[in-house]
């Protein structure tokens, strides 16, 4: 369970991922204006980012990545 | 995996480059009242300092408003007199309910400023009503991936209690820092001096020089199977213990029930919860509800969760929906009373609570400052705690059973009183700055993992450590044996493990400190474990599957000359209630599994003088 890049081109460079993130999964290119699903092994599935992406960039998957600290409950 | 594989993931491989995080332009800060950690707790505890005139600043290891548990509070309770709330019959539960170890007098206190700290978050903003989402029209089954979610929170954006925090701030005119991971309280001379840590981005050495601090950085439990462990990393007990100050209430530590398997996706369990308002509750304790309350929260839940993990775990049915109808709705039917009770859209849950990010058994562990007290004032001087897992003041006792939207409540009145007391502290005390070598031994201890090149991955270890600390007969079903095995490995891989965790990035340099706070919190938990000889409220000894009053105490760990003492603290004999009453009647709510069969048991009722070799040894 971990946050997923939908569309990169959809991130209007908002920082709201980066910024509200607890777990710090994510960085931000100021060059470029765009996040970075940097360190997703982290994600603790919580939402905030996904919900709050305002460029409706970022999803949501179902799929368990490695570390997922979620995997099962 | 390895660690080298995890930099592979499908997630990472389509994103740009990391780029280096620029380190803050400024590093050393200076202030009357340093307040750690920004939830509840600590907003409340900022506004109350500067209102008593002191320079305040926050800091908190994500933004306030969306780190810790604070972000996905749904509900809060208040104490309302003027609408007939009853005083006796909320302690009278606290005190059954939490089988008798419930610190009444914060109870009390809690009380005395319940309904003014409420009034202050709706006047903030924080408790805002607006439409749900199934009145909203965003609503469609309760699955994530079907309704709406993004779309009602753009909606009702203004409305999102989370950047009221900062917005709270910032018109208090309180600077606050995101991403500050402290680490230590700077202590000199027996005083708090201040307290230092790191940029986590960036992995820049910050310093602040405080008269006193505040610690509101909530705590953390060892999940029964896997419930999101994110922000369990115990840091102000890691802190605390340095410190030489007692820990309390770690055996009964615990995440709330659950008794299925299943994916432990947040979202999907707490999507509603966590986008629509903070229900307002509070006034449904009446005396004559007390015992089918006390039933019905601990009960019904916690014998099943027992007899689940001794007989299997039931898949999870994904598709059900349970709506919250009105849960902790007050009994005053007066239109002008706000407490109208919880009444989330529906979400699917079966049998488990949705997986509070970083959610304990609620106030019922942390840092312990002594029985008399009322304010959060620790042993050192200067130091501060309030908060869910943070302030060991035990109200929960044994248990949590309070009404709904207690917590953050209770957590918020606690950083009000911590505030204005550590305010108080500081306009009568110099500034002292801490030695450049104090600063220099912190310094260096905080930035070694980083320097060393061989080790351990703090990602491997955060696995190995849940996998030794999760089964269900480590933390849901004890015995002497299953607790004393685990100990072994847990001091195996503190000693041959943790000191080896390096990190390759200012990243993993705050999952190796969270690493290094878990593994004590381990040995703390399997210790108080093994110190409580006895079965009460969220702690199941099935070697001991009775209550004993003999354990009317607080078990607390401390530092000692050779590692870790445990000793008990004995509590008011006023919270005991009738110590020598009839076992079944002091104990009505519920029987532990092999509660009835106990040979113990059988003597107490039949008023036979209890061997001498049960006895627990009783420490000053």
């Amino acid at each position: 369970m971990s946050v997923i890049r939908v569309d990169l081109n959809k991130c209007i460079g908002c920082e709201n991922c980066w910024n509200i993130c607890p777990m710090d999964v994510f960085r931000f290119d100021y060059k470029e204006k765009k996040s970075i699903i940097a360190y997703p092994e982290n994600c603790q599935s919580c939402g905030q980012c996904y919900l709050h992406c305002m460029g409706h960039s970022l999803g949501f998957s179902d799929e368990s990545t490695s570390y997922a600290i979620t995997s099962v409950r | 995996m390895t660690a080298d594989r995890a930099d592979h993931y499908q997630a990472r491989l389509q994103e740009l480059k990391i780029p280096e995080v620029e380190k803050p332009l400024k590093t050393e800060y200076h202030c009357d009242v340093l307040v750690v950690g920004c939830g509840w707790a600590g907003l409340n505890a900022a506004v109350a300092a500067k209102e008593t005139g002191s320079d305040v600043i926050v800091v908190d290891k994500g933004t306030p408003g969306f780190s810790g548990m604070s972000a996905f509070s749904s509900s809060h309770q208040w104490f309302d007199a003027d609408f007939g709330d009853d005083l006796d019959a909320c302690l009278k539960e606290m005190q059954i309910g939490n089988e008798y170890i419930a610190n009444l007098d914060w109870y009390r206190q809690w009380a005395k400023y319940s309904k003014m700290i409420a009034g202050r978050l709706l006047e903030w903003g924080i408790l805002t009503q607006y439409p749900s989402g199934e009145d909203s029209g965003h609503y469609v089954d309760g699955d994530w991936r079907h309704d709406d979610l993004r779309g009602y929170r753009e909606e009702f954006a203004v409305y999102d209690r989370r950047n009221k925090w900062i917005e709270t701030l910032d018109r208090f005119s309180i600077p606050w820092l995101s991403r500050i991971m402290i680490t230590d309280v700077l202590e000199q001379n027996g005083q708090t001096v201040g307290a230092i840590g790191f940029h986590v981005p960036s992995g820049e050495i910050m310093v602040f020089k405080a008269k006193s601090v505040i610690l509101c950085m909530g705590g953390g439990s060892f999940k029964p199977a896997g419930f999101p462990t994110g922000c369990d990393s115990f840091d102000s007990d890691w802190i605390g213990y340095r410190h030489g100050l007692p820990i309390v209430g770690k055996e009964f530590d615990d995440f709330h029930f659950c008794a299925s398997y299943a994916p432990g996706n947040v979202l999907s369990c707490n999507s509603w919860q966590y986008l629509e308002n903070i229900w307002l509750c509070g006034g449904d304790i009446r005396e004559q509800r007390i015992m089918g309350r006390a039933r019905g929260i601990t009960g019904s839940l916690l014998v099943p969760r027992i007899n689940a993990c001794l007989n299997g775990l039931m898949p999870y049915a994904r598709t059900d929906t349970v709506k919250s109808t009105g849960r902790g709705k007050s009994s005053s039917e007066d239109p002008k009373d706000l407490r109208i009770g919880k009444w989330t859209s529906p979400l699917p849950k079966g049998d488990a609570y949705g997986a509070a990010v970083g959610m304990q058994l609620h106030l019922g562990c942390g840092i312990y400052c002594g029985i008399d007290d009322l304010e959060g004032k620790t042993s050192l001087a200067g130091l501060w705690v309030a908060g869910d897992g943070c302030n060991g003041s035990c109200v929960s006792g044994s248990s949590y059973l309070n009404s709904t939207g207690f917590t953050s409540n209770f957590c918020s009145v606690q950083g009000y009183i911590a505030g204005k007391a550590a305010s108080k502290y500081a306009s009568s005390s110099p500034l002292t700055e801490p030695s450049e070598e104090l600063l220099e031994a912190e310094r260096n201890e905080i930035l070694r993992p980083l320097q060393t090149k061989q080790g351990f991955s703090p990602n491997w270890a955060r696995d190995q450590l849940a996998a030794m600390m999760s089964p269900y007969w480590v933390t849901i079903v004890k015995t002497d044996r299953s607790l004393r095995n685990t100990l072994a490995v847990i001091e195996e891989f503190r000693d041959e493990v943790v000191p080896k965790i390096i990190a390759r990035s200012p990243h993993e340099l705050r999952l190796v400190h969270e690493m290094y706070h878990k593994t004590l919190c381990a040995e703390m938990k399997l210790r108080a474990s093994l110190e409580r000889k006895e079965s009460r409220g969220y702690h199941y000894r099935a070697d001991y599957p009775y209550r004993d009053d003999h354990y009317l105490c607080y078990i607390a760990i401390e530092k000692g000359d050779e590692g870790m003492r445990t000793r008990q603290i004995d509590i008011k004999p006023e919270w005991k209630g009738s110590v020598g009453e009839d076992y079944f009647t002091r104990y009505p709510v519920f029987r532990f599994p092999g509660e009835s069969d106990s040979e113990i048991l059988s003597r107490r009722s039949a008023q036979q003088t209890l061997p001498d070799d049960h006895l627990p040894e009783k420490q000053s």
